[in-house]
Protein backbone atom coordinates (compact mmCIF):
# COMPACT_ATOMS: atom_id res chain seq x y z
CA UNK A 1 0.00 0.00 0.00
CA UNK A 2 1.65 3.28 -1.21
CA UNK A 3 1.26 6.35 1.19
CA UNK A 4 -1.51 8.18 -1.12
CA UNK A 5 -3.77 4.67 -0.75
CA UNK A 6 -2.90 4.62 2.59
CA UNK A 7 -4.24 8.24 3.29
CA UNK A 8 -7.72 7.25 1.50
CA UNK A 9 -8.05 4.31 3.65
CA UNK A 10 -7.78 5.49 7.01
CA UNK A 11 -9.97 8.95 5.50
CA UNK A 12 -12.36 6.03 4.48
CA UNK A 13 -12.34 4.52 8.03
CA UNK A 14 -12.63 8.23 9.89
CA UNK A 15 -15.86 8.76 7.57
CA UNK A 16 -17.11 5.22 8.40
CA UNK A 17 -17.17 5.96 12.08
CA UNK A 18 -18.52 9.86 11.59
CA UNK A 19 -21.40 7.75 9.48
CA UNK A 20 -21.80 5.93 12.40
CA UNK A 21 -21.63 8.06 15.14
CA UNK A 22 -24.30 10.43 13.29
CA UNK A 23 -26.69 7.52 13.29
CA UNK A 24 -26.12 7.11 17.03
CA UNK A 25 -25.92 10.62 17.96
CA UNK A 26 -29.43 11.11 16.12
CA UNK A 27 -30.98 8.11 17.65
CA UNK A 28 -30.31 8.86 21.14
CA UNK A 29 -31.67 12.47 20.10
CA UNK A 30 -34.99 10.98 19.11
CA UNK A 31 -35.52 9.61 22.01
CA UNK A 32 -34.89 11.81 24.52
CA UNK A 33 -36.89 14.26 22.58
CA UNK A 34 -40.09 12.03 22.82
CA UNK A 35 -39.26 11.36 26.35
CA UNK A 36 -39.33 15.41 26.85
CA UNK A 37 -41.99 15.92 24.49
CA UNK A 38 -44.30 13.45 26.25
CA UNK A 39 -43.38 15.15 29.47
CA UNK A 40 -43.67 18.62 28.45
CA UNK A 41 -47.33 17.92 26.59
CA UNK A 42 -47.87 16.27 30.11
CA UNK A 43 -47.03 19.58 32.29
CA UNK A 44 -48.24 21.86 29.92
CA UNK A 45 -52.25 20.52 30.16
CA UNK A 46 -52.06 18.72 33.42
CA UNK A 47 -50.46 21.80 35.77
CA UNK A 48 -53.05 24.21 35.50
CA UNK A 49 -55.40 21.40 37.54
CA UNK A 50 -52.50 20.80 40.30
CA UNK A 51 -53.75 22.55 43.31
CA UNK A 52 -53.40 21.66 47.16
CA UNK A 53 -56.94 20.83 46.96
CA UNK A 54 -56.47 18.53 43.98
CA UNK A 55 -54.13 16.30 45.72
CA UNK A 56 -55.72 16.67 49.09
CA UNK A 57 -59.86 16.27 48.69
CA UNK A 58 -61.61 13.38 46.82
CA UNK A 59 -63.74 14.35 43.81
CA UNK A 60 -66.96 15.99 43.93
CA UNK A 61 -69.57 16.50 41.37
CA UNK A 62 -70.23 13.19 40.06
CA UNK A 63 -65.62 13.49 39.94
CA UNK A 64 -66.00 16.74 37.48
CA UNK A 65 -64.47 18.38 40.38
CA UNK A 66 -62.52 18.31 43.51
CA UNK A 67 -59.28 16.31 43.75
CA UNK A 68 -57.93 13.01 43.72
CA UNK A 69 -56.64 12.01 46.65
CA UNK A 70 -58.28 8.68 47.36
CA UNK A 71 -56.74 7.92 44.10
CA UNK A 72 -53.47 9.01 45.06
CA UNK A 73 -53.12 6.94 48.18
CA UNK A 74 -54.73 4.29 46.90
CA UNK A 75 -52.06 4.16 44.04
CA UNK A 76 -49.08 3.99 47.04
CA UNK A 77 -50.69 1.30 48.82
CA UNK A 78 -51.49 -0.82 45.82
CA UNK A 79 -47.68 -0.19 44.46
CA UNK A 80 -46.45 -1.29 47.99
CA UNK A 81 -48.67 -3.90 48.36
CA UNK A 82 -46.75 -5.22 45.09
CA UNK A 83 -43.39 -4.76 46.25
CA UNK A 84 -44.48 -6.17 49.28
CA UNK A 85 -45.25 -9.04 47.45
CA UNK A 86 -43.13 -9.35 44.43
CA UNK A 87 -39.72 -8.31 45.90
CA UNK A 88 -39.40 -11.20 48.70
CA UNK A 89 -40.67 -13.75 46.37
CA UNK A 90 -38.66 -12.67 43.42
CA UNK A 91 -35.71 -12.40 45.71
CA UNK A 92 -36.44 -15.62 47.20
CA UNK A 93 -36.85 -17.47 43.69
CA UNK A 94 -33.65 -15.84 42.27
CA UNK A 95 -31.94 -16.73 45.40
CA UNK A 96 -32.65 -20.74 44.64
CA UNK A 97 -32.09 -20.52 40.95
CA UNK A 98 -28.52 -19.15 41.41
CA UNK A 99 -27.32 -20.09 44.58
CA UNK A 100 -29.06 -23.33 45.53
CA UNK A 101 -30.62 -25.27 42.44
CA UNK A 102 -28.46 -27.93 40.32
CA UNK A 103 -28.20 -26.32 37.11
CA UNK A 104 -29.53 -28.47 34.82
CA UNK A 105 -32.88 -28.89 32.29
CA UNK A 106 -35.29 -28.10 34.83
CA UNK A 107 -33.95 -24.89 36.02
CA UNK A 108 -33.43 -23.93 31.96
CA UNK A 109 -37.05 -24.69 31.87
CA UNK A 110 -38.46 -22.62 34.83
CA UNK A 111 -36.08 -19.77 33.43
CA UNK A 112 -38.22 -20.09 30.01
CA UNK A 113 -41.66 -19.96 32.47
CA UNK A 114 -40.31 -16.91 34.07
CA UNK A 115 -39.41 -15.15 30.69
CA UNK A 116 -42.68 -16.08 28.98
CA UNK A 117 -44.48 -15.14 32.63
CA UNK A 118 -42.93 -11.56 31.18
CA UNK A 119 -44.50 -11.48 28.24
CA UNK A 120 -47.76 -12.50 29.40
CA UNK A 121 -50.55 -9.61 28.57
CA UNK A 122 -51.18 -7.60 31.49
CA UNK A 123 -55.19 -8.17 31.23
CA UNK A 124 -54.51 -11.59 31.65
CA UNK A 125 -52.75 -10.98 35.61
CA UNK A 126 -55.85 -8.96 35.66
CA UNK A 127 -58.17 -12.46 35.10
CA UNK A 128 -56.17 -14.43 37.02
CA UNK A 129 -57.08 -12.35 40.01
CA UNK A 130 -59.97 -11.90 39.59
CA UNK A 131 -60.34 -16.21 39.15
CA UNK A 132 -58.52 -16.84 42.02
CA UNK A 133 -57.97 -13.80 44.81
CA UNK A 134 -60.70 -12.26 44.04
CA UNK A 135 -62.93 -15.19 43.80
CA UNK A 136 -61.64 -18.66 45.08
CA UNK A 137 -59.42 -17.03 47.77
CA UNK A 138 -62.50 -14.71 48.72
CA UNK A 139 -60.59 -11.86 48.93
CA UNK A 140 -63.16 -9.78 46.61
CA UNK A 141 -62.31 -6.28 45.13
CA UNK A 142 -59.23 -4.99 47.61
CA UNK A 143 -55.86 -3.91 48.36
CA UNK A 144 -55.14 -7.75 49.24
CA UNK A 145 -56.30 -8.87 45.78
CA UNK A 146 -54.50 -5.78 43.56
CA UNK A 147 -50.83 -6.10 45.33
CA UNK A 148 -51.30 -9.75 44.85
CA UNK A 149 -51.73 -9.26 41.32
CA UNK A 150 -49.40 -6.47 40.91
CA UNK A 151 -47.10 -8.38 42.41
CA UNK A 152 -47.13 -11.88 40.26
CA UNK A 153 -46.84 -9.14 37.38
CA UNK A 154 -43.77 -7.77 38.36
CA UNK A 155 -42.17 -10.88 39.72
CA UNK A 156 -40.40 -11.96 36.93
CA UNK A 157 -38.73 -8.84 36.28
CA UNK A 158 -37.67 -8.90 39.84
CA UNK A 159 -36.48 -12.55 39.48
CA UNK A 160 -34.63 -11.70 36.06
CA UNK A 161 -32.68 -8.17 38.23
CA UNK A 162 -31.75 -10.25 41.46
CA UNK A 163 -30.40 -13.25 39.07
CA UNK A 164 -28.35 -11.08 37.02
CA UNK A 165 -27.65 -9.12 40.24
CA UNK A 166 -26.59 -12.11 42.46
CA UNK A 167 -24.22 -13.76 39.19
CA UNK A 168 -22.77 -10.30 39.72
CA UNK A 169 -21.47 -10.94 42.89
CA UNK A 170 -17.72 -12.37 42.71
CA UNK A 171 -17.39 -16.41 43.51
CA UNK A 172 -14.14 -15.34 45.07
CA UNK A 173 -16.50 -13.60 48.14
CA UNK A 174 -18.41 -17.08 48.29
CA UNK A 175 -15.49 -19.47 48.56
CA UNK A 176 -13.71 -16.72 51.11
CA UNK A 177 -16.54 -17.03 53.42
CA UNK A 178 -17.29 -20.54 53.20
CA UNK A 179 -13.65 -21.69 53.61
CA UNK A 180 -14.16 -20.02 56.89
CA UNK A 181 -16.42 -22.39 58.53
CA UNK A 182 -19.62 -20.27 57.20
CA UNK A 183 -22.64 -22.18 56.11
CA UNK A 184 -24.25 -21.95 52.82
CA UNK A 185 -27.24 -19.75 54.16
CA UNK A 186 -25.27 -17.78 56.12
CA UNK A 187 -23.02 -17.05 53.09
CA UNK A 188 -25.48 -15.98 51.18
CA UNK A 189 -27.80 -13.97 53.84
CA UNK A 190 -24.26 -12.23 54.92
CA UNK A 191 -22.18 -11.90 51.82
CA UNK A 192 -23.91 -12.39 48.88
CA UNK A 193 -26.88 -10.85 49.21
CA UNK A 194 -26.06 -7.40 50.84
CA UNK A 195 -23.80 -6.61 47.94
CA UNK A 196 -26.45 -7.88 45.54
CA UNK A 197 -29.33 -5.89 46.49
CA UNK A 198 -28.32 -2.97 45.10
CA UNK A 199 -28.18 -4.19 41.87
CA UNK A 200 -31.65 -5.93 42.45
CA UNK A 201 -32.87 -2.27 43.35
CA UNK A 202 -31.74 -1.18 40.04
CA UNK A 203 -33.58 -3.78 38.23
CA UNK A 204 -37.16 -3.29 40.67
CA UNK A 205 -37.56 0.01 40.28
CA UNK A 206 -38.62 -0.82 36.37
CA UNK A 207 -40.75 -3.39 37.80
CA UNK A 208 -42.57 -0.70 40.55
CA UNK A 209 -43.18 1.74 37.92
CA UNK A 210 -44.61 -0.31 35.79
CA UNK A 211 -47.09 -1.99 38.99
CA UNK A 212 -47.93 1.78 39.58
CA UNK A 213 -48.86 2.51 36.15
CA UNK A 214 -51.15 -0.81 35.30
CA UNK A 215 -54.50 -0.72 34.68
CA UNK A 216 -55.55 -4.09 33.66
CA UNK A 217 -55.02 -6.15 36.52
CA UNK A 218 -56.29 -3.86 38.98
CA UNK A 219 -59.54 -3.16 37.41
CA UNK A 220 -60.88 -6.15 38.28
CA UNK A 221 -59.25 -6.93 41.70
CA UNK A 222 -58.98 -3.72 43.32
CA UNK A 223 -60.24 -0.37 41.72
CA UNK A 224 -63.56 1.14 42.37
CA UNK A 225 -65.42 3.95 39.98
CA UNK A 226 -65.51 6.33 43.00
CA UNK A 227 -65.61 6.16 46.83
CA UNK A 228 -64.95 9.23 48.37
CA UNK A 229 -63.83 7.16 51.79
CA UNK A 230 -60.67 5.85 52.34
CA UNK A 231 -60.00 2.06 52.49
CA UNK A 232 -60.14 0.96 56.57
CA UNK A 233 -58.29 -2.66 55.86
CA UNK A 234 -56.52 -3.75 53.19
CA UNK A 235 -59.70 -5.95 52.46
CA UNK A 236 -61.49 -2.55 51.13
CA UNK A 237 -61.65 -1.21 47.66
CA UNK A 238 -59.62 1.74 46.68
CA UNK A 239 -59.60 4.15 43.76
CA UNK A 240 -56.57 4.26 41.71
CA UNK A 241 -54.46 6.52 39.48
CA UNK A 242 -54.13 4.80 36.49
CA UNK A 243 -57.98 3.64 36.67
CA UNK A 244 -59.25 7.07 37.54
CA UNK A 245 -57.73 8.40 34.22
CA UNK A 246 -59.15 5.48 32.88
CA UNK A 247 -62.36 5.98 33.90
CA UNK A 248 -62.86 10.11 33.45
CA UNK A 249 -61.33 9.83 29.46
CA UNK A 250 -63.59 7.28 28.33
CA UNK A 251 -66.41 6.48 31.19
CA UNK A 252 -66.90 9.40 33.20
CA UNK A 253 -69.74 11.51 33.04
CA UNK A 254 -68.55 14.54 30.84
CA UNK A 255 -65.07 13.39 29.62
CA UNK A 256 -64.74 16.97 27.59
CA UNK A 257 -65.29 19.05 30.82
CA UNK A 258 -62.95 17.16 32.63
CA UNK A 259 -59.89 16.76 30.44
CA UNK A 260 -57.43 19.17 32.72
CA UNK A 261 -58.74 16.62 35.34
CA UNK A 262 -57.05 13.72 33.35
CA UNK A 263 -54.03 15.35 32.47
CA UNK A 264 -53.81 16.72 36.31
CA UNK A 265 -53.90 13.43 37.06
CA UNK A 266 -51.82 11.56 34.70
CA UNK A 267 -49.10 14.25 36.20
CA UNK A 268 -49.54 13.37 39.24
CA UNK A 269 -49.18 9.54 38.51
CA UNK A 270 -45.83 10.20 37.08
CA UNK A 271 -44.72 12.32 39.65
CA UNK A 272 -46.22 9.37 42.36
CA UNK A 273 -43.63 6.84 40.44
CA UNK A 274 -40.55 9.23 40.28
CA UNK A 275 -41.04 9.55 43.98
CA UNK A 276 -41.10 5.68 44.46
CA UNK A 277 -38.35 5.10 42.24
CA UNK A 278 -36.46 8.12 44.19
CA UNK A 279 -37.46 6.13 47.19
CA UNK A 280 -35.81 3.18 45.98
CA UNK A 281 -32.79 5.36 44.44
CA UNK A 282 -31.99 6.56 48.13
CA UNK A 283 -32.05 3.37 49.49
CA UNK A 284 -29.69 1.69 46.92
CA UNK A 285 -27.41 4.51 47.74
CA UNK A 286 -27.39 4.08 51.06
CA UNK A 287 -26.68 0.05 50.20
CA UNK A 288 -23.96 1.03 47.93
CA UNK A 289 -21.30 2.94 50.34
CA UNK A 290 -20.04 -0.26 51.25
CA UNK A 291 -19.34 -1.64 48.54
CA UNK A 292 -16.32 -1.43 45.77
CA UNK A 293 -14.45 -4.79 44.40
CA UNK B 1 6.45 -40.76 61.90
CA UNK B 2 2.78 -41.87 62.19
CA UNK B 3 2.09 -39.63 65.26
CA UNK B 4 2.85 -36.76 63.46
CA UNK B 5 0.69 -37.23 60.66
CA UNK B 6 -2.51 -35.30 60.83
CA UNK B 7 -3.75 -35.63 57.19
CA UNK B 8 -3.57 -38.70 55.27
CA UNK B 9 -4.60 -39.28 51.62
CA UNK B 10 -5.38 -42.52 50.63
CA UNK B 11 -5.80 -43.44 46.78
CA UNK B 12 -7.62 -40.87 46.13
CA UNK B 13 -9.20 -39.98 42.46
CA UNK B 14 -10.61 -37.06 41.35
CA UNK B 15 -12.97 -36.34 38.33
CA UNK B 16 -14.44 -33.15 36.61
CA UNK B 17 -17.71 -35.12 34.96
CA UNK B 18 -15.87 -37.51 33.12
CA UNK B 19 -12.40 -35.94 33.49
CA UNK B 20 -10.02 -37.38 35.34
CA UNK B 21 -8.16 -34.75 37.43
CA UNK B 22 -6.23 -36.54 40.27
CA UNK B 23 -4.95 -40.13 39.52
CA UNK B 24 -4.57 -42.45 42.21
CA UNK B 25 -2.94 -40.01 44.94
CA UNK B 26 -1.81 -41.24 48.38
CA UNK B 27 0.40 -39.15 50.53
CA UNK B 28 0.69 -38.18 54.10
CA UNK B 29 1.18 -34.62 55.69
CA UNK B 30 2.76 -33.91 58.32
CA UNK B 31 1.90 -31.60 61.58
CA UNK B 32 3.47 -28.26 62.12
CA UNK B 33 5.40 -28.68 58.50
CA UNK B 34 5.40 -26.68 55.73
CA UNK B 35 4.63 -29.01 52.82
CA UNK B 36 4.78 -27.26 49.30
CA UNK B 37 2.61 -28.78 46.64
CA UNK B 38 4.16 -28.33 43.19
CA UNK B 39 3.91 -28.85 39.48
CA UNK B 40 2.99 -27.26 35.76
CA UNK B 41 -0.37 -25.82 35.23
CA UNK B 42 -3.47 -28.49 35.26
CA UNK B 43 -1.29 -30.88 37.13
CA UNK B 44 -4.17 -31.31 39.91
CA UNK B 45 -1.75 -29.62 42.75
CA UNK B 46 -4.57 -26.95 43.43
CA UNK B 47 -7.26 -29.82 42.73
CA UNK B 48 -6.12 -31.78 45.88
CA UNK B 49 -5.81 -28.49 47.88
CA UNK B 50 -9.46 -28.10 47.41
CA UNK B 51 -10.22 -31.39 48.43
CA UNK B 52 -8.45 -30.83 51.40
CA UNK B 53 -10.97 -29.17 52.54
CA UNK B 54 -14.08 -29.85 50.68
CA UNK B 55 -14.15 -26.70 48.22
CA UNK B 56 -14.12 -28.92 45.34
CA UNK B 57 -17.64 -29.68 45.95
CA UNK B 58 -19.08 -26.64 44.90
CA UNK B 59 -18.36 -27.34 41.38
CA UNK B 60 -21.23 -29.17 40.09
CA UNK B 61 -20.11 -32.85 38.51
CA UNK B 62 -17.41 -33.32 40.55
CA UNK B 63 -16.61 -37.31 42.22
CA UNK B 64 -14.39 -38.16 44.73
CA UNK B 65 -13.11 -41.90 45.20
CA UNK B 66 -10.92 -42.75 47.87
CA UNK B 67 -10.42 -41.64 50.89
CA UNK B 68 -9.20 -38.10 53.01
CA UNK B 69 -9.01 -38.98 56.87
CA UNK B 70 -8.03 -36.03 59.11
CA UNK B 71 -7.88 -36.63 62.76
CA UNK B 72 -8.53 -40.14 62.09
CA UNK B 73 -11.83 -39.39 59.95
CA UNK B 74 -12.10 -39.73 57.13
CA UNK B 75 -13.79 -36.29 55.84
CA UNK B 76 -15.99 -37.94 52.66
CA UNK B 77 -18.06 -39.54 54.59
CA UNK B 78 -21.50 -38.64 54.32
CA UNK B 79 -22.42 -37.81 57.93
CA UNK B 80 -19.08 -35.46 57.66
CA UNK B 81 -20.47 -31.94 57.66
CA UNK B 82 -17.81 -29.79 55.10
CA UNK B 83 -18.49 -26.44 57.15
CA UNK B 84 -17.00 -28.60 60.50
CA UNK B 85 -13.92 -29.61 58.58
CA UNK B 86 -13.50 -25.64 56.95
CA UNK B 87 -13.62 -24.49 60.64
CA UNK B 88 -10.13 -26.59 61.45
CA UNK B 89 -8.58 -25.98 57.93
CA UNK B 90 -8.33 -22.45 56.82
CA UNK B 91 -7.68 -21.40 53.55
CA UNK B 92 -6.04 -18.71 51.62
CA UNK B 93 -6.72 -18.37 48.29
CA UNK B 94 -4.87 -17.01 44.81
CA UNK B 95 -6.16 -13.59 44.54
CA UNK B 96 -6.76 -11.62 47.81
CA UNK B 97 -10.45 -11.43 48.54
CA UNK B 98 -11.56 -9.74 50.95
CA UNK B 99 -14.62 -8.97 51.97
CA UNK B 100 -16.06 -5.66 51.25
CA UNK B 101 -16.07 -4.42 54.90
CA UNK B 102 -14.62 -3.11 57.23
CA UNK B 103 -10.68 -4.96 58.25
CA UNK B 104 -12.29 -5.05 61.75
CA UNK B 105 -15.24 -6.73 60.34
CA UNK B 106 -13.32 -8.80 57.69
CA UNK B 107 -11.84 -10.60 61.06
CA UNK B 108 -14.45 -11.08 62.87
CA UNK B 109 -17.13 -12.40 60.42
CA UNK B 110 -16.02 -15.65 60.32
CA UNK B 111 -15.57 -16.24 64.26
CA UNK B 112 -19.08 -14.35 65.13
CA UNK B 113 -21.08 -16.50 63.19
CA UNK B 114 -19.38 -19.69 65.09
CA UNK B 115 -20.51 -18.41 68.74
CA UNK B 116 -17.55 -16.15 69.97
CA UNK B 117 -19.04 -13.32 71.57
CA UNK B 118 -18.19 -9.51 71.25
CA UNK B 119 -16.64 -8.89 74.38
CA UNK B 120 -13.56 -11.51 73.05
CA UNK B 121 -13.92 -10.05 69.64
CA UNK B 122 -11.26 -7.01 69.95
CA UNK B 123 -8.94 -9.25 71.30
CA UNK B 124 -9.52 -12.18 69.02
CA UNK B 125 -9.00 -9.10 66.58
CA UNK B 126 -5.89 -7.93 67.48
CA UNK B 127 -4.10 -11.20 67.77
CA UNK B 128 -5.15 -12.56 64.36
CA UNK B 129 -3.80 -9.15 62.91
CA UNK B 130 -0.36 -9.61 64.89
CA UNK B 131 0.51 -13.28 64.00
CA UNK B 132 -0.50 -11.99 60.34
CA UNK B 133 2.17 -9.08 60.87
CA UNK B 134 -0.05 -6.56 59.70
CA UNK B 135 -1.85 -4.74 63.01
CA UNK B 136 1.10 -2.04 63.11
CA UNK B 137 0.38 -1.10 59.65
CA UNK B 138 -4.21 -1.35 60.50
CA UNK B 139 -4.74 -0.75 63.74
CA UNK B 140 -5.90 3.07 63.38
CA UNK B 141 -8.11 2.44 60.61
CA UNK B 142 -9.70 -0.85 61.71
CA UNK B 143 -13.04 0.85 60.54
CA UNK B 144 -12.24 1.84 57.42
CA UNK B 145 -12.61 -0.73 54.10
CA UNK B 146 -10.41 -3.34 53.59
CA UNK B 147 -10.70 -2.82 50.15
CA UNK B 148 -8.48 0.40 50.74
CA UNK B 149 -5.48 -1.44 51.58
CA UNK B 150 -3.09 -2.81 49.27
CA UNK B 151 -2.71 -5.91 47.33
CA UNK B 152 0.10 -7.30 50.17
CA UNK B 153 -1.76 -5.89 53.27
CA UNK B 154 -5.28 -7.18 51.67
CA UNK B 155 -3.37 -10.59 51.38
CA UNK B 156 -2.00 -10.32 54.87
CA UNK B 157 -5.20 -9.58 55.90
CA UNK B 158 -7.09 -12.86 54.57
CA UNK B 159 -4.68 -14.94 56.41
CA UNK B 160 -5.49 -12.86 59.32
CA UNK B 161 -8.89 -13.55 58.81
CA UNK B 162 -8.23 -17.31 57.95
CA UNK B 163 -6.00 -17.52 61.19
CA UNK B 164 -9.09 -16.37 63.36
CA UNK B 165 -10.35 -19.28 63.21
CA UNK B 166 -8.09 -20.87 65.06
CA UNK B 167 -7.62 -23.54 62.30
CA UNK B 168 -4.94 -26.60 62.73
CA UNK B 169 -4.36 -26.52 59.13
CA UNK B 170 -3.97 -23.56 56.68
CA UNK B 171 -4.07 -24.41 52.97
CA UNK B 172 -2.51 -21.27 50.70
CA UNK B 173 -3.25 -21.70 47.28
CA UNK B 174 -0.47 -19.76 45.51
CA UNK B 175 -0.81 -17.13 47.64
CA UNK B 176 1.71 -14.40 46.27
CA UNK B 177 1.19 -14.89 42.54
CA UNK B 178 -0.63 -11.26 42.76
CA UNK B 179 1.97 -9.71 45.14
CA UNK B 180 4.73 -7.86 44.47
CA UNK B 181 8.34 -9.14 45.55
CA UNK B 182 8.41 -7.13 48.56
CA UNK B 183 4.98 -8.38 49.57
CA UNK B 184 5.82 -11.61 48.59
CA UNK B 185 9.08 -12.11 50.83
CA UNK B 186 6.23 -10.59 53.95
CA UNK B 187 4.21 -13.16 53.39
CA UNK B 188 6.76 -15.81 52.96
CA UNK B 189 8.56 -15.02 56.80
CA UNK B 190 4.92 -15.10 57.80
CA UNK B 191 4.42 -18.67 56.93
CA UNK B 192 8.03 -19.43 58.86
CA UNK B 193 6.75 -17.95 61.75
CA UNK B 194 3.25 -19.55 61.35
CA UNK B 195 4.24 -23.28 61.33
CA UNK B 196 5.26 -22.71 65.00
CA UNK B 197 1.83 -22.92 65.62
CA UNK B 198 0.00 -24.50 62.27
CA UNK B 199 0.38 -26.89 59.69
CA UNK B 200 0.67 -25.37 56.12
CA UNK B 201 -0.18 -26.79 53.06
CA UNK B 202 1.05 -24.65 49.81
CA UNK B 203 0.52 -24.85 46.30
CA UNK B 204 3.29 -22.47 44.32
CA UNK B 205 4.09 -22.00 40.77
CA UNK B 206 7.13 -20.35 42.62
CA UNK B 207 9.90 -23.47 42.42
CA UNK B 208 12.27 -20.54 44.58
CA UNK B 209 9.14 -20.42 47.04
CA UNK B 210 8.92 -23.90 47.65
CA UNK B 211 12.37 -24.19 48.09
CA UNK B 212 12.96 -21.37 50.71
CA UNK B 213 9.33 -22.33 52.67
CA UNK B 214 9.05 -25.67 52.65
CA UNK B 215 10.18 -28.59 54.79
CA UNK B 216 8.84 -31.34 52.36
CA UNK B 217 7.67 -30.92 48.96
CA UNK B 218 5.52 -32.64 46.47
CA UNK B 219 5.22 -33.00 42.79
CA UNK B 220 2.63 -33.55 40.11
CA UNK B 221 2.61 -34.26 36.84
CA UNK B 222 -0.35 -34.78 34.59
CA UNK B 223 -2.71 -35.95 38.08
CA UNK B 224 -0.35 -38.06 39.40
CA UNK B 225 1.95 -37.59 42.45
CA UNK B 226 5.42 -38.13 40.87
CA UNK B 227 7.43 -37.52 43.95
CA UNK B 228 6.89 -36.61 47.36
CA UNK B 229 10.04 -36.07 49.85
CA UNK B 230 12.03 -33.52 51.79
CA UNK B 231 12.61 -30.63 50.00
CA UNK B 232 15.92 -30.49 50.66
CA UNK B 233 16.31 -33.51 49.04
CA UNK B 234 13.65 -32.72 46.16
CA UNK B 235 15.61 -29.90 45.00
CA UNK B 236 19.56 -31.49 45.31
CA UNK B 237 19.20 -35.31 44.31
CA UNK B 238 15.29 -36.36 43.00
CA UNK B 239 14.98 -39.71 42.62
CA UNK B 240 13.35 -39.38 39.59
CA UNK B 241 13.92 -38.35 36.39
CA UNK B 242 10.80 -36.10 35.64
CA UNK B 243 11.33 -33.96 38.98
CA UNK B 244 14.82 -33.41 38.01
CA UNK B 245 13.92 -32.06 34.61
CA UNK B 246 10.49 -29.67 35.86
CA UNK B 247 12.93 -27.80 38.86
CA UNK B 248 15.99 -27.42 36.55
CA UNK B 249 13.05 -25.50 34.43
CA UNK B 250 13.70 -28.05 31.46
CA UNK B 251 9.52 -28.01 31.11
CA UNK B 252 6.51 -26.77 32.93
Amino acid sequence: MNKATHRNFIRWRYFKQSVFFTLVRASALVITLALGGIILYIIMNGFSAISWDFITKPPTDAMTKGGIMPAILGTIYLTVGAIATGLPLGIASAIYLTEYAKQGRIIRLIKIGINCLAGVPSVVFGLFGLGFFVIFLGFGSSILAGSLTLGFLILPTIIGASEEALKAVPQTFREASLSLGVSKWQTTYRIVLPNAMPGILTGSILGIGRAAGETAPIMFTAAAYFTAKLPGSIFDEVMALPYHIYVLATAGTNIEATRPIQFGTVLVLVGVVLGIDLIAIIIRGYMRRNKRW
Amino acid sequence: MESNVIISVNQVNFYYGAVRALTDISMKFRKNKVTALIGPSGCGKSTLLRLLNRMNELIDGTRVEGEILFEHQNIYEPHVDPVEIRRKIGMVFQKPNPFPKTIYNNISYGPKLNGVTSADMDELVEQSLKQAVLWDEVKDILNKSAMNLSGGQQQRLCIARALAMKPDILLMDEPTSALDPISTAKIEELIEELKENYTIIIVTHNMQQAARVSDETAFFYLGNLIEYNKTEKIFTTPDVKQTEDYITGRFG
